[in-house]
């Protein structure tokens, strides 16, 4: 603790924007996700440390420093109230690098923060694993291992030679790596699950639906899942992704069947015509609601089972990317009785709420005369009055439906769904609203279908007595296109623009089919390089019941085998200045002269040298020197090494 | 340069080209006393169609040298005296209007001349400078729209006085490239002044001198010098020292491929005139500091004195191959 200060004296100039450099990069990726002022930290400590060293001034003193330790531990305890997960975990280890660079002294210290660079480097793969993730790695492991060489670099090297260096060490370490990374047994109890973080924002659909859900989701651009259909592409309105099924409305916002309450009776299927089978690869929701095809009827994937109301539920939330097969049937009817008790459930709504809609509804269904009429009616309001169908609405009141349906009139699928399951229920016609996708954009380039989460859509089922349960979308009476064409190919028919979704220029729409084309791949034959997919792997490549042993023994045999072969390979191409068979000759007689010839000696001086020193006689000497000097550096070598080579072995 | 390819080498065998080389070197140690070395060298130089630039105090012999050399050469031999007040063209020489021929007759100055003495060259502007070195390079002279070659063998000789500072415009890197060799004369051991001080005048010694060869036998003798054998195992050796030179700390400016093409071209010629079969690692370290001297930049800051002691150093550090 009694260390002074000292002065920098700028020795570590050449190396330091290096290793800076090299935080940088293995910070950058998750700075996005950290407290501002873990960025502020890092960027002042660097910008600190480079003046100090330009400057050559003396680093802070030890208090400073651990006063600066403390009060970033606090920020970060403060931020998360807790030092475990990736989150803090992270925050952590970026503000104590870069409080590391402030007391970097020696090469010993840089050492250090290489590795934590690594380290860091290596820890943001927990918080997103796209194509792009390993291209940004490899480079960034590349300055870190460049910043490595100009540390210990040789005082005529240059960075340019550091630099190839760095990539010829990256490029023998390739095949190591990629040997590892196919025989690393995967093990499928996920031990070192990744700790999630909670709270964070959770793309895709909710287990509730209140006014302006959606919305959000329209905005954006993620990948909800993708599908492979085994056979022909089915029609645009056909593809209804049922995901969950929401029974309960509290006056303003709808949501699930409490599972005690709410109606458990399995409703019979029947289905009709062909069935369609795909595949779907699911991203992580961390929900255990499972999007397929209307109507399900079966599916691959494990712990999976089929709600009351056809929804399908997992008993784990999907917390990682999950690919299964499934056939459903679009055409289908549900035709069982409904049970007292389940129809009274499909028609709640509370009493005191949208008093506006409920008198509408009886209103109208007394003048329809039958449920279907009525319906109709109501499909025919929502088409021929001035109801708008946008992105953007406006905000509603408690009173949601009835502001809605009277007040504003614009709004998007779960405005209409949530209005139109209302006036069913005012009118005592069972309703329910389906939470899911709809649609979704063929990518030429991969051959599979996206859908987004600006696909997410709702939609209405109504219980017709004698045909069960009837898929009615609201939306479609309001937007037909929204129904046809789906969102991404609304935007560039020009509708979107009406609907408040900015057209996406061509160029800009093709490089977002080639980006998710790869990142289809990627997660393909990357990412769902698993337990099931190694397994199948291992066995392709003849190894019999494989198992976690079986596969750290080959590849540890791999690996050394592959580091031996690329050593051998290095070796042979390796050309040691070869030493002259005349030179070795020449050295034998120097070592019988008992002198040993120094740096920069011509073969003449060192002659001189032997001469005086009298260990060999003079003619001896002059023959060898002669006869040295010819075969070297004289036009006739051969003739003259014959001769060298016979004086010099004459010498006894 | 067609020309000169159009010659026929004379009909001459090495011996007796060695034998030419050894009178020169004997009658010039014979009037230059105690200079073997730098004789040697600058019959190298001459022999590896270079130029040649002393730098020493007045008084060490720099004008006999030089003089000493086109007798001994049998070389016609101008000498210019630069001055600040020198203009290109009291070297290249002038047009003149002709009365009688009503025509512009050319008179040749005195860089038309097989070996010029380019005396105390740092004295006279870099206008004037320019205009010989221009010359030492292309081996031409263009006046009036007209090229003109010069003789051949052309062979220039510059002195430059180090201890000079006031009105002297020393020459700056680029223009030292254009000698192949700098040398340094040094003051002459007790035993070579005692016999010049009672000796024969060596003014009158140089009137006698008989010269031992002449143009073209000096052509053929630098056609051999061109001729020696270079091995492989030399080429490793010198590019381990040109190397040396751009890596080392203690230099800031290495040698350029141009010196090390000099540093071959110099050894090749030191070899020839000792008779080596090949160029030998000794005749590259003898001419070493001569090529490398005013071609290198120490860094800042070095421990060294001189560049003659920054070569040393490079050759006492690299290991001949």
């Amino acid at each position: 603790m009694n260390a002074r200060p000292r002065g920098t004296d700028g020795s570590l100039l050449t190396s330091l924007p290096w290793t800076i450099g090299a935080l940088a990069l293995s910070v950058a990726p998750h700075l996005p996700y950290l407290p501002v002022w873990v960025t502020a930290a890092f960027i002042g400590c660097s910008a600190w440390r480079y003046v100090i060293e330009k400057r050559r001034r003396a680093l802070p003193s030890v208090w400073l420093r651990a006063g600066l330790a403390l009060a970033c531990f606090l920020g970060v305890l403060a931020t998360y109230a807790t030092i475990s997960g990736v989150g803090p975990g992270s925050a952590l280890l970026a503000v104590m690098a870069s409080l590391k660079l402030v007391e970097t002294r020696k090469r010993r210290d840089q050492f250090v923060l290489l590795f934590i660079s690594i380290f860091l480097v290596m820890s943001a793969l927990l918080r997103e694993q796209y194509v792009w993730s390993l291209p940004y790695l490899l480079v960034a492991v590349f300055v870190i291992m460049t910043a490595w060489l100009r540390m210990s670099a040789t005082p005529g090297e240059t960075a340019k030679q550091s630099f190839s260096t760095g990539g010829r060490l990256l490029l023998y370490a390739a095949p190591v790596a990629v040997a590892m990374w196919i025989f690393f047994p995967r093990i499928a109890i996920p031990f070192w699950a990744v700790p999630m973080d909670t709270g964070t924002a959770t793309s895709g659909i909710s287990d509730s639906m209140s006014p302006g859900d959606v919305s959000s989701l329209s905005m954006s651009n993620a990948v909800a899942f993708r599908v492979t259909f085994d056979g022909a592409i089915p029609e645009p309105r056909e593809l209804y992704w049922r995901g969950l099924v929401l029974t309960v409305f509290n006056g303003r916002s709808w949501s699930l069947n409490d599972p005690y309450k709410g109606p458990r009776v399995h409703e019979k299927v029947s289905v009709q015509a062909e069935p369609i089978s795909y595949e779907i690869t699911l991203e992580p929701t961390r929900q255990p609601w499972i999007f397929a095809l209307d109507m399900p009827w079966s599916w691959t994937l494990e712990r999976t089972f089929m709600g009351p109301q056809h929804q399908l539920v997992r008993a784990l939330p999907v917390d990682q990317r999950v690919a299964y097969q499934a056939v459903s049937y679009p055409q289908f009817e549900t035709n069982v009785e409904l049970t007292e008790s389940a129809r009274d459930w499909y028609q709640r709504i509370p009493d005191a709420s949208n008093p506006e809609t409920r008198a509408f509804a009886r209103e109208m269904r007394a003048a329809a005369g039958s449920d279907r009429a009525y319906i109709e009616a109501i499909l025919q309001k929502f088409h021929e009055e001035e109801y708008f169908y946008t992105l953007q609405p406006p905000p509603l009141g408690s009173n949601s439906v009835d502001r809605f349906l009277f007040d504003t009139r614009q709004g998007f699928c779960e405005h209409y769904a949530s209005a139109f399951a209302v006036l069913m229920r005012a009118a005592e016609i069972p309703a329910r609203i389906v939470l899911g996708y709809h649609g979704g954009e063929m990518n030429p380039m991969a051959g599979h279908m996206t859908v987004r989460q600006s696909d997410a859509h709702a939609w209405n089922e109504v219980w017709l007595d004698g045909h069960g349960w009837f898929r009615i979308d609201p939306t479609a009476a309001v937007a037909p296109d929204r129904i046809d064409y789906g969102v991404s190919e609304a935007a560039f028919e020009g509708l979107g623009a009406a609907w408040g979704l900015s057209a996406p220029s061509k160029l800009v729409h093709n490089m977002t089919l080639a980006v998710d084309a790869l990142n289809a791949k990627w997660n393909e034959w990357v990412l769902g390089y698993g337990p099931e997919n190694q397994n199948k792997f291992m066995q392709w490549l003849g190894m019999r019941d494989p198992s976690w042993r079986k596969m750290i023994l080959t590849m540890i045999a791999i690996v050394f085998s592959l580091i031996a072969v690329i050593s051998i390979l290095l070796a042979l191409r390796y050309r040691a200045p070869a030493k002259d068979p005349a030179a070795i000759l020449f050295q034998r007689f120097a070592k019988k002269t008992g002198l040993e010839q120094e740096v920069g000696e011509t073969p003449a001086r060192f002659a001189d040298r032997a001469r005086l020193a009298n260990s060999l006689p003079a003619p001896v000497i002059d023959s060898v020197t002669e006869a040295y000097h010819e075969a070297r550096y004289g036009p006739a070598g051969p003739a003259a090494f014959v001769r060298l080579k016979n004086t010099v072995n004459a010498i006894s | 340069m067609q020309q000169r390819s159009a010659l026929e080498p004379l009909p001459v065998s090495k011996d007796a080209q060695r034998v030419v080389i050894e009178q020169a070197r004997k009658a010039l140690g014979g009037i230059i006393l105690g200079k073997n070395q730098q004789i040697t060298l600058a019959l190298a130089c001459l022999l590896a169609r270079g130029h040649l630039l002393i730098e020493d105090l007045p008084g060490l012999g720099k004008t006999m040298l030089a003089q000493a050399l086109s007798r001994v050469l049998g070389l016609s031999f101008q000498r210019i005296q630069f001055t600040s007040d020198l203009l290109p063209a009291d070297i290249i020489g002038v047009s003149v209007f002709r009365q009688d021929s009503s025509e512009f007759e050319f008179q040749p100055g005195p860089v038309f001349s097989q070996l010029i003495l380019a005396d105390e060259v740092n004295r006279a502007t870099p206008k004037a400078q320019s205009a010989l070195l221009e010359a030492m390079e292309e081996q031409q002279v263009s006046v009036d729209g007209t090229t003109r070659q010069l003789p051949d063998p052309f062979f220039v000789v510059a002195t430059q006085n180090p201890g000079d500072q006031i009105g002297t415009f020393p020459l700056p890197e680029s223009q030292l490239d254009r000698f192949l060799m700098r040398v340094e004369l040094g003051y002459p051991n007790e035993e070579s002044e005692r016999e010049l001080l009672g000796g024969e005048d060596r003014r009158s010694m140089m009137k006698e001198i008989v010269p031992v060869t002449g143009p073209d036998m000096l052509i053929a003798l630098q056609q051999s010098a061109r001729e020696v054998h270079v091995s492989d195992a030399l080429i490793d050796y010198i590019q381990a020292l040109v190397r040396h030179t751009r890596e080392s700390a203690d230099i800031e400016i290495g040698l350029s491929p141009r010196g090390a093409q000099a540093l071959v071209a110099a050894a090749k010629a030191l070899a020839f005139i000792e008779g080596h079969s090949g160029a030998y690692p000794d005749d590259v370290q003898a001419v070493f500091s001569a090529i490398a001297g005013h071609r290198l930049k120490p860094a800042g800051g070095t421990r060294f004195r001189s560049p003659a002691e920054l070569c040393h150093h490079v050759l006492d550090s690299v290991a001949i191959p």
